[in-house]
């Protein structure tokens, strides 16, 4: 029974950290049908963006503020700056392809994807940065009941990320925008005559998708591994597979999809072959498709008629 | 008139007008027949394979053939059929190693050619009809995943594969070697006439390609190529009009898993071994973007994004090809955007002023200049050598140009039309500054930034592909 | 536009002159010691940080070998992207660039056994820094060469280290599935089975997002975990993981967990060098390399490079010595006879007939309480 906890938790912050990525995808997709390739090179910049801001307050050995500060400005520091490079993007990528056949932002993505994992590869340097939490969040602060215990990074990860979904799910059905990002993805056309600004919108979704992008970053450095330019394939990969399982364009099921598929792993890991731990995720996820096509909680594909 | 959307009535109407109104370079081209064309194409590879003795460049030629393969199978795929299968890339990887299994000592198999290449083709076909039958029940962005996940499970599966343990056994199975690879395979070897050299396979692929070429042709003016468009452009009036959809998609779906299949055999026997990170991911992004590039749905598309994405990435390892690249875009860019060649001059006139300016500034605050032999890669380099002042520091000045460059382009696109003129020399500057100070120097990184530049440019310029249709669409 | 193109037409022209003049004002020298290593690394992709850095170090080798001679010994860049493929399709175009007197890489094994024939048939010299592989070694390509001890020494002789000296009584393994960690695993589990230790085997692909679920895997009453990451910062990861779930096993290192991320108290590492980064000899090397590129930190897998790219130039140097300059035989005879009294690993190094090095050994480290390391055998 401890066994199977502690997998589910370390299932739970992996989740959560799919989540978060998923999030973006979805959300993108909900207002423009498109998948945003480069989303997995954004959560790399937002990694990279919290170690900077990291050295930039005296380093993890050395930290020149209480940490609790030091992490909140990490956080923030790699969320406003991947949420204005998610808006850059669209300006850049996207826009120009509105009106276009629906595979060649998917092509233009890839291209951003290029760009950025080059772009960093040469500004930031190939080296491998490591977070080094160790050395400001001693390991051995956390709780244990009985044999089952829980870190303080992975309980944070794991409050953070529900924090940001309950806020970003507050965001989409309380604010105008939300509303409007909303009535956006029910009907374009629709919303354009009822006097809803689309570019400002969108704008927003990209910001918030990619904040939400930015934060798994840091995350991913706090608790997961070191931050280099290739990092965001696999998570992109992850987070896409993930907003789809839980059903493309729709919020709840991001969240779904992310925490199903983190658990999943951890369990295939913990109880099967960890050899072959991704050949069984995959299956599962296929036979998963092909009994709910829609994913968790997806709406049916519209049929023209 | 550029302004009405795709497909509205208006839009429709002017067909005629916008005909008229091609270029006639556009006229001409369309004038050549189509066997000219294509003709051209491969009478430049038969003469190339004739005289050629250089083995990189014959290599490059095989490359190129297995990728043209590849491009002309995805394209039935998704250009025809408009399946978007993301997982095409394990058809080839199975092509491959099924090769590979049957005919090197990892199994201790070594079947003769003419049964090995055959059987696995037929083996990767009715793999790619397996695998066509659960994906019927899905459409559209779940289909993708699903067959991305098939991909996946083949590349987990090889990898996994070198160590298979039961319980009842003491010692584990290997299979596929997993990350090892397969080394030391047997190359083709035909009723006696073995491929021992490269040109070999350029001949046979020379041949295969060809064949393909005319086959795809006739199929695609067929009753199955029409069922196939008419598919892709709306499933459900097809079925209404009597096209069995899930024949048709099947159909194409194991056409493409079947050229793949067979490019893996031919590939494994040229390379004569396997690894399996040769078959993920990021090679079905370049198929995918050789296509769409092309023109998705266009033979000819195929072809040319086939040629784009294997030729230019060789190309731009030489640095004086990426700087003539460059300069070239740059320098087109600029014409394209004064619009008048008079103002044109001003900005290459103020370009080369503003570099005279940036020494006498950086030589007043005392910034220590890097000896040109350090920084010159090439001619390019060579000619600007005394007008350009590069600082001793190249990474933090280059990394300083990068960001400065990002932000002028993005400042550039919301600027007004009077501020333009003036960013634009600026723009210029930086962007040559950061070539000649930090991109000519790292070839590798900047010959991938070039790639992902292109794609987004290429797409924004003509999202259609070059060969491609603007379609209507329907969501 | 006539104006225009009479301009360059002026501007061309006169570049001409001007590159002509400077041609003959300065005539070729007959003792220029010329020639070019080819650097075949994996500079983009997903593991460009080992590309990058064996280039970084090999163009410093080859700066301080100039530096040195007066030699004018060039380097050209060829990424492979660690693909096979890849590798084998760059391989002619070396092979054709006629200046090319030797390669320094291919970085993985598996790239090798792509192009090692290859390049034996040509006589060019293939000197790796990282294909640790045991059987590259086997006399199949009579041109490679390896300034590192290979797995068949590490993994065995971690085993025999854990269990004689530090007495463990069981064992997990962590067994990252890349060609180099899969490779290390299995001798070091085939050693384990010959000394009769349990000895569990975690394979894990390496893109795995977490490793927390594997070390929940970890039996409570397993000595150590050995991994064979290529990257330090996770097995860093796996250390604390370990300590965030109270096991007791203590991680232990292979040579590709011989970076600074890797600082948990109480671990071990194992290295093919005394100590890199520490060493008064590696120091200038290491800082001319962090000048050159802007990296911050360097791995295990620079260091061998700037000695794999030392071995051929200085091979090249003597051959033109020999007057033979740019002569491809000449210089892998050359290299075959190297005698480096100390690389900047520490050590002597010289090539056994098979291109190994000879008596390389692994050294092992225990990290202290301030992260430092200290040799304990």
């Amino acid at each position: 029974m401890d066994y199977l906890g502690q997998q589910l938790i370390n299932g739970l912050t992996l989740g959560g950290v799919y989540a978060l990525i998923a999030l973006g995808y979805t959300l993108v997709y909900g207002v423009l049908q498109i998948l945003n390739f480069a989303h997995g090179d954004v959560y790399m910049i937002g990694a990279f963006l919290g170690f900077f801001a990291m050295t930039w307050l005296g380093g993890p050995l050395a930290p020149t503020v209480p940490v609790a500060l030091m992490l909140l400005v990490m956080f923030l520091i790699a969320m406003m700056g991947t949420g204005l490079l998610g808006i850059v993007i669209e300006r850049f990528a996207y826009r120009p392809l509105r009106n276009s056949t629906r595979i060649a932002p998917l092509i233009s993505a890839l291209g951003v994807s290029i760009l950025l994992q080059n772009g960093a590869l040469l500004i930031f340097s190939p080296s491998i940065r490591s977070y080094d939490t160790s050395s400001y969040i001693p390991s051995t602060l956390g709780f244990s009941v009985g044999e089952l215990t829980i870190d303080s990074v992975r309980l944070g990860v794991l409050v953070l990320s529900a924090v940001l979904m309950i806020l970003l799910t507050k965001w989409v059905n309380g604010t105008q925008v939300g509303r409007a990002m909303r009535a956006i993805a029910y009907d374009k056309d629709a919303a354009v005559m009822m006097g809803i600004d689309v570019d400002r919108v969108i704008r927003w979704t990209f910001f918030v998708g990619a904040a939400l992008a930015g934060a798994a970053g840091v995350m991913n450095g706090l608790l997961l591994r070191g931050v280099s330019s290739g990092m965001g394939l696999i998570p992109g990969l992850k987070g896409f597979t993930a907003a789809v399982i839980g059903g493309i364009g729709s919020v709840p099921g991001a969240m779904l999809g992310g925490l199903l598929l983190g658990v999943i792993e951890s369990l295939a890991q913990g109880y099967l072959s960890t050899n072959f731990a991704d050949t069984i995720t995959f299956i599962l996820l296929i036979t998963f498709m092909l009994f709910r096509p829609n994913g968790i909680l997806g709406r049916p594909m519209m049929v023209k008629v | 008139m550029s302004n009405l959307g795709i497909g509205t009535d208006e839009w429709v109407a002017q067909h005629e007008e916008r005909l008229a109104s091609q270029s006639p370079l556009k006229k001409l081209f369309a004038r050549i027949p189509l066997w000219a064309k294509w003709g051209s194409f491969f009478l430049i590879a038969f003469l190339f394979g004739m005289l050629s003795d250089n083995q990189y460049l014959l290599r490059v030629g095989v490359n190129l053939a297995l990728f043209i393969m590849l491009s002309y199978g995805l394209n039935i795929v998704v250009g025809y059929a408009g399946i978007l299968d993301l997982g095409y890339v394990a058809f080839y990887g199975f092509g491959a190693y099924g090769y590979a299994l049957l005919s090197s000592e990892q199994l201790g198999q070594h079947w003769p050619t003419y049964v090995t290449v055959p059987f696995i083709t037929i083996l990767t076909a009715i793999l790619g009809y397996l695998i066509s039958l659960p994906s019927r029940r899905l459409f559209g962005d779940y289909l993708a995943i699903v067959t991305l996940f098939f991909g996946q499970v083949f590349v987990q599966l090889v990898l996994a594969s070198d160590n298979i343990t039961f319980p009842w056994a003491d010692d584990y199975v290997d299979i596929t070697a997993g990350s090892n690879g397969i080394p030391g395979l047997d190359t083709f070897n035909l009723f006696g006439y073995i491929f021992d050299d490269i040109k070999d396979y350029y001949w046979l692929l020379m041949v295969i390609v060809l064949v393909l070429t005319v086959a795809i042709h006739r199929v695609s003016a067929t009753r199955i190529g029409r069922a196939w468009r008419t598919v892709r452009e709306d499933a459900l009036v097809s079925e209404v009009m009597g096209v069995s959809v899930k024949r048709v998609k099947t159909l194409a779906f194991v056409a493409g898993a079947t050229i793949a299949g067979f490019a893996g055999t031919i590939f494994a026997g040229m390379q004569t071994s396997v690894f399996i990170n040769g078959f993920d991911l990021p090679l079905m992004v370049m198929i995918y973007a050789a296509i769409i590039l092309g023109g998705s749905g266009s033979l000819a598309g195929a072809l040319i994004g086939a040629i784009i994405m294997t030729i230019l990435p060789e190309l731009l390892r030489v640095p004086n090809y990426g700087a003539i690249l460059f300069f070239v875009a740059l320098l087109l860019t600029f014409f394209v955007l004064s619009k008048k060649f008079s103002r044109f001059l001003i900005y290459v006139v103020s370009i080369i002023l503003i570099g005279f300016a940036f020494q006498l500034a950086m030589k007043a605050i005392g910034v220590t200049q890097a000896n040109a032999e350090d920084w010159v890669v090439g001619f390019t380099g060579d000619l600007l050598k005394n007008w350009l002042f590069v600082p001793e520091n190249r990474i933090l000045w280059g990394n300083f140009a990068f960001i400065l460059l990002l932000s002028l382009i993005a400042f550039f696109s919301i600027a007004k039309p009077i501020w333009k003129h003036v960013l634009l020399p600026f723009i210029g500057f930086t962007a040559i500054f950061l070539w000649e100070v930090r991109l000519i120097a790292d070839v590798s990184t900047t010959r991938q930034l070039i790639i992902g530049a292109m794609l987004v440019v290429l797409m924004i310029l003509r999202p259609q592909g070059l060969f491609g249709q603007t379609r209507v669409e329907i969501l | 536009m006539k104006l225009f193109s009479k301009l360059s037409a002026i501007v061309a022209s006169s570049a001409l002159a001007l590159t002509g003049l400077v041609a003959i004002a300065t005539p070729a020298k007959a003792a220029d010691c010329t020639g070019t290593v080819a650097i075949m690394a994996p500079l983009t992709g997903g593991v460009a940080f080992i590309g990058k850095e064996q280039s970084g170090f090999a163009q410093v080798a080859i700066a301080d070998v100039n530096a040195k001679n007066g030699s004018k010994i060039e380097f050209k860049e060829y990424d492979t992207q660690l693909d096979a493929a890849q590798a084998a399709t760059q391989a002619p175009n070396i092979v054709a660039n006629k200046s090319v007197i030797g390669v320094v890489g291919p970085a993985g094994s598996q790239e090798v056994l792509a192009v090692g024939g290859l390049f034996g048939a040509n006589d060019i010299a293939v000197v790796s820094p990282s294909a640790t592989r045991t059987n590259l070694t086997a006399g199949t390509y009579p041109s490679f060469f390896r300034p590192i001890p290979n797995d068949g020494l590490q993994g065995p002789g971690n085993a025999r280290y854990m269990v004689q000296t530090l007495k463990a009584k069981e064992v997990a393994v962590i067994e990252e599935k890349t060609a180099y960690g899969t490779g290390l695993a299995k001798e070091f589990l085939a050693e384990m089975k010959k000394l009769k230790v349990k000895a569990t085997n975690f394979a894990v692909n390496e893109k795995n997002a977490d490793y927390a679920a594997v070390v929940t895997r970890i039996s409570k009453t397993a000595d150590f975990v050995f991994v064979t990451f290529q990257d330090a910062a996770k097995s860093q990861q796996v250390a604390q993981e370990l300590i965030k779930q109270k096991k007791k096993a203590v991680v232990f290192g292979s040579d590709g967990s011989d970076q600074p991320t890797f600082k948990t108290p109480g671990t071990y590492v194992s290295g093919f060098a005394p100590d890199v980064s520490g060493l008064a000899v590696a120091a200038s090397a290491v800082a001319a390399y962090k000048a050159k590129t802007g990296a911050t930190s360097i791995t295990t897998f620079g260091p061998p490079a700037y000695v794999a790219a030392q071995v051929i130039a200085e091979a090249a140097v003597r051959a033109c010595a020999a007057g033979k300059t740019g002569d491809r035989a000449t210089v892998l005879a050359e290299i075959k006879k190297t005698k480096i009294k100390k690389t900047i690993l520490g050590g002597p190094l010289e090539f056994t007939a098979t291109g190994d090095v000879k008596g390389g050994r692994f050294y092992i480290f225990q990290t202290q309480k301030d992260g430092s390391r200290k040799s304990i055998g």
